[in-house]
């Protein structure tokens, strides 16, 4: 397991009238070389969540488990740079967080940060910015000239070029075009797939959760509500319709289907299955 | 930094909440002329007294006066140095080798420090008892009479509470980019000099690109709203001046004229006790 919250509570402004529970006795574990999705109502408690992960938030109470280091609510984590390589943690817009002058110097910021040499950080930085799909003709430009869109990717190329093995993701597909938003993801299931890194991403998209996840964490008022597979988490309905999610065409298409009669398995969660469901179905009452 | 005291408004309801806030605007000036007025320890008694009081009116806890007064802890420590090198009045306190405290340096340290201690309580009882909307209200229709002179009276209250309503969305966006940027592996606490400038110019640059992005933004948002600066508006807000605005007017002024009257040694009686 190298990520496992144990009892993880978090209060916000502990001991004063300000107080707020944002996390409530939360049990989680997360695989390794997965692609997470954690979802929840805005103000559930997902942001606060992440930031446990690479230590920017101590848990008021409980513990936590990332890769093999122990974060408990009585100390701080001793080596927390480590950590924080380890854990890449890319902000909800993360674009605001660019500052350097060009690009390749924004992209190397987080490397030389964490003690790797300047030409190698400068090799990694190109190599990331490829995979991000920005070619060599960006590297010297400002990092604000660009569109909102590159504006991103550069940001989460400079988290991809520490080379995490663990990257947390705040709804990284906010704001985008849904073109622009379906490259991004499938760039994280490339970082998935092909560099074998475990992939967390908070997320509103259910068709994302769909198409690009493997797991589902769902956080409903600071509890966790529900952590299973996508595939069993599509098939409760009830589920969806009780935490008012607006769930995938696919699904909605299934369900309504089975609403007029069809006998389909509610657990088809491909259009292709689907469609073969229906094929079926019609060829039998024919 | 939710712990900062100074400047911030407690929502609570008491008399001195619900006053008009050109009559707390009034007062706090008149208060603070009086303060400067070089009256004595009798005089800041007065007025301490009169601070006090208004701050119990006010429901505040004086634990909430004091943390709002801590930062200045540190001048107080400045002024206590300065004024031991230079003041050389009064007898000798304490004798280190051949140098030696005098009395004067602590008394004149006091007496700033008193004064300071004063002008920062009647602040913070102007500040935590008046919303700060109502506050810009206070000064655009206490500015109006300078419109003679061409003075924007609108315009700055405007700047005011658009300045007041920022403060808070741009300490949570501090507080986002210093995450973000932690997550890079700046550390602020740590690290060598340069790591710490890199560090710093890493929170400012992206601060200031999304504070004017912001303002920019803001801009657009007035203007397609029918915003022109110097055109008459109508106001939803009227404030209204009550018996308990004239008092607290009153009581000022009479404490200004006490102090004035003090410092002339025009009084019928003598206040040297001190």
């Amino acid at each position: 397991m190298p990520i496992a919250f144990k009892d993880v509570s978090h209060i916000y402004n502990a001991d004063s009238p300000f107080s707020y529970v944002a996390l409530d006795h939360i049990d989680l574990e997360i695989a390794e070389g997965s692609i997470t999705a954690i979802i929840g109502e805005t103000g559930s408690g997902k942001s606060t969540l992440v930031q446990h992960l690479n230590a920017l938030l101590l848990p008021t109470q409980g513990e936590l488990q990332v890769l093999d280091q122990c974060i408990d609510s009585k100390q701080k984590p001793k080596n927390l740079k480590q950590l924080r390589k380890n854990v890449g943690l890319v902000f909800q817009f993360p674009e605001y967080q660019l500052f350097e002058e060009t690009i390749i110097k924004d992209v190397c910021f987080g490397p030389k940060n964490f003690g790797v040499q300047e030409e190698e950080a400068i090799q990694r930085a190109k190599e990331i910015l490829k995979v991000c799909g920005l070619d060599d003709s960006y590297l010297e430009k400002s990092p604000f000239d660009l569109s909102g869109g590159q504006k991103r990717r550069v940001a989460i190329a400079g988290i991809l070029a520490m080379d995490p093995s663990v990257l947390v993701l705040d709804e990284p597909t906010a704001g985008l075009d849904p073109q622009g938003a379906k490259e991004m993801m499938e760039l994280f299931v490339q970082m998935n797939r092909v560099y074998h890194k475990t992939v967390l991403i908070v997320t509103h998209d259910m068709e994302h959760v769909l198409s690009y996840c493997d797991q589902v964490v769902v956080i409903r008022d600071g509890h966790m509500e529900r952590a299973c597979g996508v595939k069993e988490f599509f098939s409760d309905i009830r589920l969806l319709r009780e935490l008012r999610i607006n769930p995938p065409a696919v699904i909605q298409l299934r369900e309504r289907l089975r609403s007029e009669g069809f006998a389909i398995d509610p657990s088809i969660i491909d259009i292709k299955q689907l469609a073969e469901a229906v094929a079926s179905e019609v060829k039998h009452h024919e | 930094m939710n712990n900062i005291a100074l400047g911030r408004y407690l929502p609570l309801d008491s008399v001195i909440h619900r006053m008009d806030p050109r009559a707390k605007i009034g007062a706090m000036l008149l208060l603070m002329i009086a303060i400067f007025i070089p009256a004595g320890y009798t005089g800041y008694m007065v007025i301490g007294v009169a601070v006090v009081l208004a701050a119990l009116l006010a429901k505040l806890k004086f634990s909430f006066l004091w943390r709002s007064m801590k930062p200045m802890l540190f001048m107080l420590v400045f002024l206590l140095i300065i004024n031991i090198l230079i003041v050389k009045e009064g007898f000798v306190i304490l004798q280190i080798g051949s140098f030696a405290v005098y009395s004067e340096a602590i008394m004149q340290t006091l007496y700033i420090v008193i004064r300071l201690m004063l002008m920062i309580m009647i602040t913070t009882i102007l500040t935590a008892t008046t919303k700060p909307l109502d506050l810009t209200l206070g000064i655009e229709d206490l500015l109006k009479p300078f419109q003679v002179i061409h003075v924007p009276s609108h315009e700055i209250a405007m700047i005011i509470s658009l300045a007041l309503r920022f403060i808070p969305t741009l300490i949570e966006e501090t507080q986002r980019i210093m995450k973000a940027q932690a997550s890079r592996g700046v550390d602020m606490e740590e690290g060598s000099l340069k790591e710490k400038v890199m560090g710093i110019l890493s929170l400012i640059v992206p601060l200031f690109v999304s504070a004017f992005q912001r303002a920019d933004e803001l801009a657009n948002a007035m203007e397609a709203r029918g915003y022109i600066p110097n055109k008459k508006r109508t106001r939803y807000k009227q404030l209204k001046m009550a018996g308990k605005d004239y008092i607290l007017l009153l009581i000022s002024v009479c404490i200004l004229a006490f102090m004035i009257s003090i410092q002339l040694d025009i009084l019928p009686f003598t206040v040297d006790w001190i």
